[in-house]
C-alpha cells in the first residue's frame, strides 16, 4: 500500500547505516584508548579501568530495550533503516517522532503514515528530523572548547564549588525522570519503589558487608527486580 | 593556543587530543546524517517541495538549537568534554550516558569532577555505546520476532516500566549519599511533572534550579563537596 516505504526500506540506506555504525564504533574504541592511555599516566591501575569499562557495559543493557522499542514503533511508519539511523545518532525517541510529525505537517499532512502521506511527505519528514537533530553535534563541535574553558574558570576560582555543580547538576536531570513516574503514581511509582527499595538493599550489601564486586551489577540486578515486580502488581492491579 | 606542542603539559596535550578525536567524529557522523536526504533525493528522486522543507526547517531549529545550547550547558559538568563528544555523537544522554558514568565511577571508587572521575566515565561511556549499538543492530536484524516479544501481555508492563525502574535504582541509590543536594531538584521536579511540563525543557531547567539551589547551601556552608 505505502510506496513510500518501499523506499524507506531500501539497501542503500541499511548500507548507510553500517558506514555510520562504523564510525561510531572507532569514535568509542579511540576514547577508550585515548583514556585509558591517559589513566595509565596518571596512575589508575588496568583492573579499575576495566571494572569501570564493564560496569558501563552492563548497566547500559537493560535502558537500551525502550531504544529498541521506539525503533519498532517507528520502523512500522518510517521503514526500518532510518529510525534506526536516527536512534543510532544524535537519537532520542520523544524528539525523533516530533521531528518526523513537523515534517508532515509542513506538507499538510496530519498524521504519520496515514492517507496524503506520500515519499514526499516522507522525504520532508526526514529533511526536518535530520537537520533538528544535527543542532546539538554542530554546537559541540564549534563551541565545547570555549564551553570547557567557562567552567574551567569556575574550577580554577573554586574548585570545591564545581564538584558540587557536578553533583547538582546531576541530580537536576535525574529528577527530572525520577518525579514523573512518583506523580504519575499506580504501577510507575509502585516500579519506582521497588527499584529503590532494591538499590538500597544492594547498596547495604555493598557498605556494610563489604561485597565490593556486587557494584557493577547493582543497576541491572534491582532494574529487573522492579521489572518483575511490575509483571507481578500488573497482575495483582488488573 | 599557538604555543609549540613541547611546551604543552600531559594534560593539555590529552584535552588537545580529546577535542580532535572528538571534532573529527561527530563531524563526520553529521555529514553522514545529512547525507540521508540528499540520497533521497538524488538516488530516488524525492526531494520535497522548497516551501513546506524551509518552513519544517526553521520550525524545528527554532526550538531545538535554544534547547540544544541549554542542554550542553547542563551536561558538560556531569560528563566534561570527552562525555559530551561522545554523547552528543549517539545520543540518548539521560537515559543512558548519565547512569552508565555515574555507576561506572562508582565501581571504580573514583570520583566525579576529577581527572580519575572523567578518565573512568569516558570509558564506561564508550563501552554503553558499543553495547548500545550492538543491541539496535540485533533489534534491525530480529525486528519481527522481537516485536511480538515486546508485545506480549504478560512481559509488556516490564517494558513499559524500564524508565521508572532506572530512576528509582539510580535516584536510591546517589540520593542516599548525597540527601541535602537532591533535595531542591526533587521538589521542582514534581512540580515539572505535576504541571506536565515538556522534559526537553524540564531537564536544563530542572539542573538550573538545582546548580543555583546548591549554590544557596554552599554559600550559608550547608554542603561540603
Amino acid at each position: 500500500m505505502n510506496e513510500y516505504l518501499e523506499i524507506a526500506n531500501s539497501g542503500y540506506f541499511y548500507l548507510w547505516g553500517a558506514v555510520i555504525l562504523l564510525v561510531i564504533m572507532i569514535q568509542a574504541v579511540l576514547f577508550t584508548r585515548l583514556a585509558w592511555k591517559e589513566g595509565k599516566r596518571i596512575g589508575l591501575d588496568n583492573k579499575r579501568m576495566l571494572k569501570g569499562l564493564r560496569a558501563g557495559m552492563v548497566s547500559a543493557i537493560i535502558p537500551s530495550i525502550p531504544i529498541v522499542i521506539s525503533l519498532v514503533a517507528m520502523s512500522a511508519v518510517l521503514g526500518v533503516p532510518f529510525p534506526w539511523i536516527r536512534l543510532s545518532v544524535i537519537g532520542s525517541a520523544p524528539y525523533e517522532l516530533l521531528g518526523a510529525g513537523i515534517g508532515a505537517e509542513s506538507m499538510g499532512v496530519e498524521s504519520l503514515g496515514g492517507t496524503g502521506y506520500t515519499e514526499l511527505v516522507f522525504a520532508n519528514s526526514v529533511w526536518v528530523m535530520t537537520i533538528g537533530a544535527m543542532w546539538s553535534g554542530l554546537l559541540v563541535f564549534f563551541f565545547l572548547k570555549r564551553i570547557k574553558k567557562q567552567y574551567k574558570k569556575i574550577e580554577n576560582r573554586d574548585p570545591d564549588w564545581m564538584k558540587i555543580i557536578t553533583g547538582a547538576a546531576f541530580f537536576g536531570v535525574i529528577c527530572v525522570f525520577l518525579a514523573r513516574p512518583v506523580t504519575a503514581g499506580g504501577l510507575p511509582l509502585i516500579t519506582v519503589i521497588s527499584g529503590a527499595v532494591l538499590m538500597t538493599g544492594c547498596a547495604l550489601l555493598i557498605e556494610k558487608f563489604k561485597i565490593k564486586w556486587l557494584r557493577e551489577f547493582a543497576l541491572p540486578i534491582s532494574m529487573v527486580g522492579a521489572m518483575v515486580s511490575a509483571v507481578i502488581f500488573a497482575g495483582i492491579l488488573s | 593556543m599557538g604555543k609549540n606542542p613541547s611546551n604543552l603539559t600531559a594534560d593539555e596535550i590529552f584535552d588537545r587530543q580529546v577535542h580532535r578525536i572528538g571534532r573529527a567524529t561527530i563531524l563526520t557522523c553529521i555529514i553522514l546524517a545529512l547525507s540521508i536526504p540528499l540520497m533521497a533525493a538524488v538516488v530516488f528522486g524525492i526531494m520535497p517541495p522548497i516551501g513546506p522543507l524551509i518552513s519544517g526547517i526553521i520550525t524545528v531549529s527554532s526550538f531545538m538549537i535554544p534547547l540544544s545550547i541549554a542542554e550542553i550547558l547542563s551536561f558538560y559538568p556531569i560528563l566534561g568534554a570527552s562525555g559530551l563528544y561522545i554523547s552528543y555523537t549517539t545520543g540518548n544522554i539521560a537515559n543512558l550516558k548519565v547512569p552508565c558514568a555515574a555507576i561506572a565511577m562508582e565501581a571504580a571508587e573514583v570520583k566525579p569532577s576529577t581527572k580519575e572521575g572523567d578518565i573512568i566515565s569516558t570509558i564506561a561511556m564508550a563501552g554503553s555505546v558499543i553495547v548500545c549499538e550492538l543491541i539496535l543492530v540485533a533489534g534491525v536484524l530480529l525486528l519481527v520476532p522481537l516485536s511480538g516479544c515486546l508485545q506480549n501481555p504478560l512481559l509488556k508492563p516490564a517494558f513499559d516500566q524500564i524508565l521508572p525502574a532506572l530512576f528509582g535504582s539510580l535516584g536510591a541509590y546517589f540520593i542516599l549519599k548525597n540527601y541535602r543536594l537532591a533535595v531542591i531538584p526533587l521538589v521542582f521536579g514534581i512540580l515539572f511533572s505535576i504541571a506536565n511540563l515538556n522534559t526537553a525543557i524540564a531537564v536544563p531547567l530542572g539542573v538550573f534550579i538545582s546548580i543555583f539551589g546548591a549554590r544557596v547551601l554552599y554559600k550559608k556552608g550547608l554542603i561540603k563537596a
